[in-house]
């Protein structure tokens, strides 16, 4: 906050420029924020932030309210894909060929009653439809109607045990270096109305950009939660056995598990 | 701290309480995390360097970009603008890196960090994200109950006078209609920070939230949808650096030395108007070099304060000059009785 006064005094507006020059030199700043990017203990501080989101983010959503859903016309006209290209093993191309009559899903881990269901099996249940926001973390978004079996559907099959906190997705997609793509929500998110393993994209089966022949739909978090080419669910009460023990493929690379926002 | 040779010679002037403790605390906090959230921010944009009005970001539609053509190897930058396109070669769009022209649409030394790391600018985003939400609302409620901000709510009173203080910065009048510490365009440059631009850019933020899309379905329809909330919060950023500026360029004009000492120590050298300048510093001018007197008769020209006030003020928060060089010990217990003051008087 500033006293005005319309005089610019050749003083002042020296020592003025030589602090700001000063200040610009001194900023070896990016080197200190490069440093503390790598700075593990600094990140862990950092990581507050995303404790805080999930925290205050989940306190004010009502456990039953539902993400905005459009209508027809507001469908984009393409669904932008990203991540991974698609799985390129023989045993998948084979499947999609066989419309998938050989993939089954397999779900097991901390639950009372461990099962596999073929996709036959998953459509015959009964069925969620939505059209909704799909959000990036890179920024754009897209809109599409997605039809599948609600996660809770499929939990009320298997009964997770009462130490199960998470439902961790595997993937049939690798990276270039073979790594599989892995996902996890916890429960609170797993029963969420519109969680839901999608088989259906704009009317259409599950196009293999989008993840055919089974993806997941967390409405309340960003894109990359949104396991594609689901290959089983593992009912888990601690993800740090799992991958690098982050919960999630982009977890492992520091992108935060929680991606509420 | 530093003692100006002409400042302490000259008696006249004295020293007035300005900024409380908090507000200090809060203005330093504020600047880093300002500077923080916009560099991140702008490492945050380039994974996807285009803006869109609307719910969706349908690749045809953008209104604004960022990015690189490469023609035969002739990389360049540019940026597009509902089709108008700008050569940005060399700060926007293309950089230069060790192994070639590379894009980029916000240059290393823009960003946080200087590498390309989207994860990396998330996590330093919401942490400052947080540290600038929790740190204004500290700022607003003491200073609401201790009354400092009615001292620059812009009013429909100020707002007449808007023409009149631009008359006066132009140099087409030559008497100041302020009243009280700030000026009618200080006033509205302000109210309007902690009036419409920070809530505005915290709610855009949280509007390009998921899980805030299930707890509020409003939030991102008030913008216009999801992509015009992240356009909007954009711009805003950008309103926030040309604050920055303007705020910066009347500090670096109006007095480094004494605005810093006053955002740091809370002290502020109130110079009288240059009737009373002129007949009582002319004699303790005289050790003083040539060069130094004439800047310093430049610094004490007019004076925006009405007179009337200041007198007023000299009772209450003012203290001498010559008492400036005191211990540190003594300086803060003094301190603490003026933030005392200052509350008993709100």
């Amino acid at each position: 906050m500033t006293k005005l006064s319309p005089s610019f005094s050749r003083r002042n507006l020296l020592l003025g420029t030589l602090q700001g020059a000063g200040f610009f030199l001194l900023s070896g700043c990016d080197k200190i924020f490069d440093a503390l990017s790598r700075n593990d203990k600094f990140q862990s501080l950092l990581e507050l932030a995303e404790h805080g989101n999930r925290r205050a983010q989940r306190l004010l959503t009502g456990r039953n309210q539902l993400a905005q859903e459009f209508s027809a016309k507001d469908i984009s006209p393409k669904f932008r894909s990203n991540g991974n290209p698609p799985p390129i093993t023989m045993d998948y191309e084979a499947d999609a060929k066989n419309q998938w009559t050989n993939w089954r899903l397999e779900i097991s881990g901390l639950v009372q009653q461990p099962a596999r269901f073929s996709l036959a099996e998953l459509k015959s249940m009964p069925s969620r439809t939505q059209i909704t926001r799909h959000d990036c973390v890179e920024g754009w978004s897209v809109i599409g109607k997605w039809k599948g079996v609600r996660l809770e559907e499929m939990m009320n099959k298997v009964q997770p045990a009462a130490d199960a906190k998470y439902v961790v997705f595997r993937c049939l997609d690798t990276d270039s270096d073979g790594n599989h793509y892995y996902e996890s929500i916890d429960l609170i998110d797993a029963v969420h109305p519109q969680t839901i393993l999608a088989y259906e994209l704009n009317d259409q089966p599950l196009p293999v950009d989008n993840g055919a022949p089974l993806r997941l739909r967390v409405e309340t978090q960003l894109g990359y939660k949104h396991a594609k080419y689901i290959r089983a669910l593992e009912f888990v009460a601690s993800l740090d056995k799992i991958g690098q023990g982050k919960g999630g493929y982009w977890e492992d690379q520091g992108y935060e598990w929680y991606a509420g926002i | 701290m530093r003692e100006d040779p002409v400042e302490a010679a000259d008696k006249s002037s004295e020293l007035l309480y300005r900024h409380n403790r908090v507000t200090r605390v809060t203005h330093w906090g504020n600047a880093l995390a300002l500077m923080i959230l916009f560099m991140s921010g702008l490492q945050i944009f380039n994974a996807h360097p285009h803006l869109y009005w609307g719910s969706t970001s349908e690749p045809e539609k953008a209104f604004f970009s960022i990015a690189a053509t490469n023609e035969d190897g002739d990389v360049r930058g540019y940026v597009d603008l509902y089709g108008r396109q700008i050569d940005t070669t060399g700060f926007l769009g293309v950089q230069q890196g060790t192994f070639g022209p590379s894009a980029r649409a916000f240059p290393s030394w823009l960003t946080i960090p200087t590498y390309y790391s989207l994860a990396g600018a998330r996590r330093w985003h919401f942490f400052f994200g947080w540290l600038f939400a929790l740190n204004g609302l500290l700022y607003v409620f003491y200073n609401l109950v201790v009354g400092h901000m009615r001292k620059f709510f812009f009013t429909f009173g100020d707002a007449k006078k808007v023409p009149a203080m631009v008359a006066y910065y132009l140099h087409l009048r030559t008497t100041s209609p302020q009243e009280g510490e700030y000026n009618p365009l200080q006033k509205m440059a302000y109210t309007s920070i902690f009036m419409i631009l920070t809530p505005l850019v915290l709610l855009s933020g949280m509007a390009m939230s998921p899980q805030l899309n299930v707890a509020f379905n409003w939030l991102p329809a008030v913008f216009g949808g999801r992509q015009s909330a992240r356009a909007v919060h954009f711009i805003l950023a950008f309103g926030f650096l040309s604050f920055t500026f303007g705020h910066v360029f009347m500090v670096l004009t109006q007095g480094v030395f004494n605005n810093m000492r006053s955002m740091t120590t809370g002290w502020y050298r109130e110079t009288p108007p240059p009737a009373i300048q002129a007949t009582q510093s002319a004699p303790a001018l005289e050790p003083v070099d040539a060069e130094d007197l004439k800047a310093d008769a430049d610094n004490v020209q007019p004076e925006v304060q009405a007179p009337s006030q200041t007198t007023v003020r000299a009772d209450t928060t003012a203290k001498p000059a010559q008492a400036e060089n005191k211990s540190v010990a003594n300086s803060s217990v003094q301190e603490e009785e003026r933030e005392k003051n200052d509350e008993v008087k709100s």
